[in-house]
């Protein structure tokens, strides 16, 4: 009944792992050739391979696990999701439920351990809660503000016949979906946006998640705002576009933070104004008068920053509804223009090619003058993570993903894995550090026997590359376990699981790397041996404000 | 401090998860519970929570928007600050020698035994407090105190 069920919802394919407490949903698979499953080798692999699926195709990422260990392998994987707003339905089998409660063989209370990084959760004990649990499930998943939703169900469940019963009409009286816009808050929006003299909009994750693209485009475009947008707001606006300030917070661009420090006028669309973005809080945009929030989750209104303006509501309806009320603008606006030129002039991304060993930026640039915006970047977390979001001109939503909030190493491979599944028809990147990669690395596993067309970009510098950043600038400069000696190496690796790989040591050999994992279908591995001492920059110190940020040092 | 504190009266799903998920969002976003009474609702299937929550740094209307987030909270009402009618309830056995000072605030006998004599008492918190430092006085064998029940007064 269970896939039946995930059938009736449209699930095209299943991330998962079999186990003792949901052998009954496992013994039935093979009768269901539409659900197509995908056997991870770690159910953490399987989390995050839903969430890529998910976030490149736009549907639920769709994950099966058994009870206990097998469970609780999905929290890291459930928190990504969760923190990012990414739609996924986790169905994990459960002890029966006769001996629920008496710390049966791999019992764990899931529903306990996963509460505080799920959208909402069942415990399902009954066959009849089950149409309904499943249906609500997908439903509160992927609407309103996206999320992560487990359904836990005890395996005398899995196993009870019932009459096959088509869901009820939904009746969830708790789950409150907020539609409609504030029509005087959005003209009060407009109104403000159009009369700022230094205007500046963010754009977050929520403005993709809601397709809102060409309404931010036509918003910012009618206002002669300055547009920028968060990590996970990446791709919201076209990075080359002549208002664009490219990416905000604590690892922004130069120009962006001294826009948004001197802005009168800050909107922020779809974003949580998190820690990353402020810097200190305190010191976050000092000479705005008003900030516009507009955000699908009313808790986001003041959470961080108090807005003198706020909209609940769905980023594309709350931008749609401002956009006849942008009236005649400030006349400083020309003078703001010129003012964020000249920012962009005087602050470039730059970076130094002075040792004569590989520099990351590089490798980036060589990738993004073939790929262009054909192809999706899976990225992990540190370094790797900040040059591939400033090193591409991402033009579009969708072609850049990676674990914003949560920052969870060893997310790319597996998520890359999950983007290919969704979308087949696109050249997918995946670029970690080494430390992040070996951290799902048994995932190649499942590159290789669905021959799946990821090429890997392993930016290797044999080092925690963040973390000895921050340990070099703000911990003292003391270096404490950051060094990752023993590595395997990591061609021999790619080998070993049956897939072609080679190393990189010199700038003049990107190019023909690229040119033979271009060449070679199914997956494909460069292991660049970069300079274990480049940096990200710009950076704000830990604890500053945003105006307060370092730049690379001039090459 | 009374300045951090929310009054929610919430409208629950009578669930098996429910009273988890309300702890523990109010735990994760660093707010404390003050008082909380539980009792059923005049819908079945339901219940309704009177919190006492201190939101510690966070503003004010944090606790309302993060319960509300919750699939299993239908209704939160935030009574901060409005005229309301509130209760508290203590129960409480003393040695029957001790009872006349207790009678004479307003306590009702509930029962008569040899080990002590139980008696209630009800109304605001300060009336409730107050009562409690006056058993104190008294030799209380045993004392059980509830959490505040409270409703908007209408005009």
């Amino acid at each position: 009944m269970i896939l039946e069920a995930l059938e009736r919802e449209g699930v095209e394919y299943i991330f998962g792992y079999p186990g003792g407490a949901n052998l009954p949903l496992y013994q039935h698979l093979p009768e269901h050739p539409k659900l197509k499953h995908i056997l991870v080798r770690h159910e953490q692999g399987a989390a995050h391979m839903a969430d890529g699926y998910a976030r490149a195709s736009g549907r639920p990422g769709v994950v099966f696990a058994t009870s206990g260990p097998g469970a609780l392998n999905l929290v890291t994987g459930l928190c990504t999701a969760y923190m990012d707003s990414v739609p996924m339905v986790a169905i994990t089998g459960q002890v029966p439920s006769t001996v629920v409660g008496r710390d049966a063989f791999q019992e764990s209370d899931v529903i306990g351990a996963t509460s505080s990084v799920t959208k909402h959760s069942y415990l399902v004990t009954r066959i009849d809660q089950l149409p309904r649990v499943i249906h609500e499930a997908f439903h509160i998943a992927t609407t309103g503000r996206p999320g992560p939703v487990l359904v836990d169900i005890c395996r005398d469940v899995q196993q009870a016949d019932a009459e096959r019963v088509t869901p009820e009409r939904l009746a969830i009286p708790g789950y409150r979906l907020n539609g409609h816009v504030d029509l005087e808050g959005a003209r009060q929006a407009a109104e403000a946006l159009a009369g700022a003299e230094r205007p500046v909009i963010l754009a977050g994750h929520g403005v993709i998640l809601s397709h809102a693209e060409h309404q931010l485009q036509e918003l910012a475009e009618a206002a002669a705002a300055p547009t920028g947008t968060t990590l996970l707001g990446i791709g919201a606006f076209p990075v080359k576009h002549p208002l664009s300030l490219h990416m905000t917070g604590f690892m922004g661009t130069g120009w962006n933070l001294k826009a948004v420090q001197n802005a009168d006028v800050l909107m922020m669309v779809g974003m949580r104004v998190d820690d990353r973005v402020t810097a200190k809080l305190a010191g976050f945009a000092p000479k705005v008068k008003t900030f516009i929030h507009v955000d699908i989750d009313g808790s986001e209104m003041g959470k961080n920053v108090r807005p003198q303006i706020e909209l609940v509501a769905d980023a594309k309806q709350a931008m749609a509804a401002m956009l006849p009320h942008i009236g005649e603008l400030n006349p400083g606006r020309a003078a703001w223009l010129t003012q964020i030129d000249a920012w962009r002039e005087e602050h470039p991304l730059r970076f130094k090619r002075s040792n004569g060993r590989l520099q990351p930026q590089d490798v980036l640039i060589d990738m993004y003058r073939r790929a262009r915006s054909e192809a999706i970047v899976v990225a992990d977390v540190g370094q790797n993570q900040i040059w591939a979001a400033l090193w591409w001109n991402y033009d579009r939503p969708g072609l850049f993903i990676n674990s914003g909030g949560a920052g969870t190493m060893g997310y790319a491979l597996p998520a890359a894995l999950g983007a290919k599944f969704a979308r087949p028809d696109v050249p997918v990147w995946c670029v970690a550090g080494e430390g992040g990669f070996v951290m799902t690395a048994q995932e190649l596993s499942v590159a290789v026997e669905h021959q799946l067309d990821v090429k890997i970009v392993l930016l290797n510098n044999f080092s925690l590359g963040m973390v000895r950043q921050f340990q070099d600038d703000f911990y003292g400069g003391v270096r404490s376990q950051v060094e990752l000696t023993h590595m395997p190496d990591f061609v021999k690796l790619s080998e070993a699981y049956g897939m072609p790989a080679t190393r990189v040591e010199r700038f003049e050999d990107i190019a023909p790397a690229f040119d033979a994992a271009e060449r070679t279908k199914g997956p494909f591995l460069i292991d660049f041996r970069i300079d274990p001492e480049a940096n990200v920059y710009p950076i704000v110190p830990i604890g500053k404000t945003l105006n307060e940020f370092w730049e690379a040092p001039e090459s | 401090m009374s300045g951090q504190i929310r009054i929610l009266s919430v409208e629950v799903e009578d669930a098996p998860n429910t009273l988890t998920k309300i702890s523990g969002a109010i735990r994760r976003r660093g707010f404390h519970v003050r008082g909380i009474s539980v009792g059923p609702s005049r819908e079945p299937g339901r219940f309704r929570l009177t919190l006492q929550v201190d939101h510690g740094h966070a503003e004010a209307d944090q606790v309302r928007k993060q319960l509300e987030r919750l699939v299993e909270v239908l209704e939160v009402t935030d009574l901060t600050g409005d005229e309301v009618h509130s209760r508290e309830l203590v129960v409480a056995k003393v040695s029957a020698s001790e009872l006349e000072a207790l009678l004479r605030r307003g306590a009702k006998v509930i029962s008569t035994a040899a080990d002590g004599t139980t008696v209630e008492f009800s109304g605001e918190r300060d009336e409730v407090g107050a009562f409690v430092d006056e058993l104190a006085l008294h030799g209380i064998v045993d004392v059980a105190r509830s959490g505040p029940v409270v409703m908007r007064r209408t005009q």
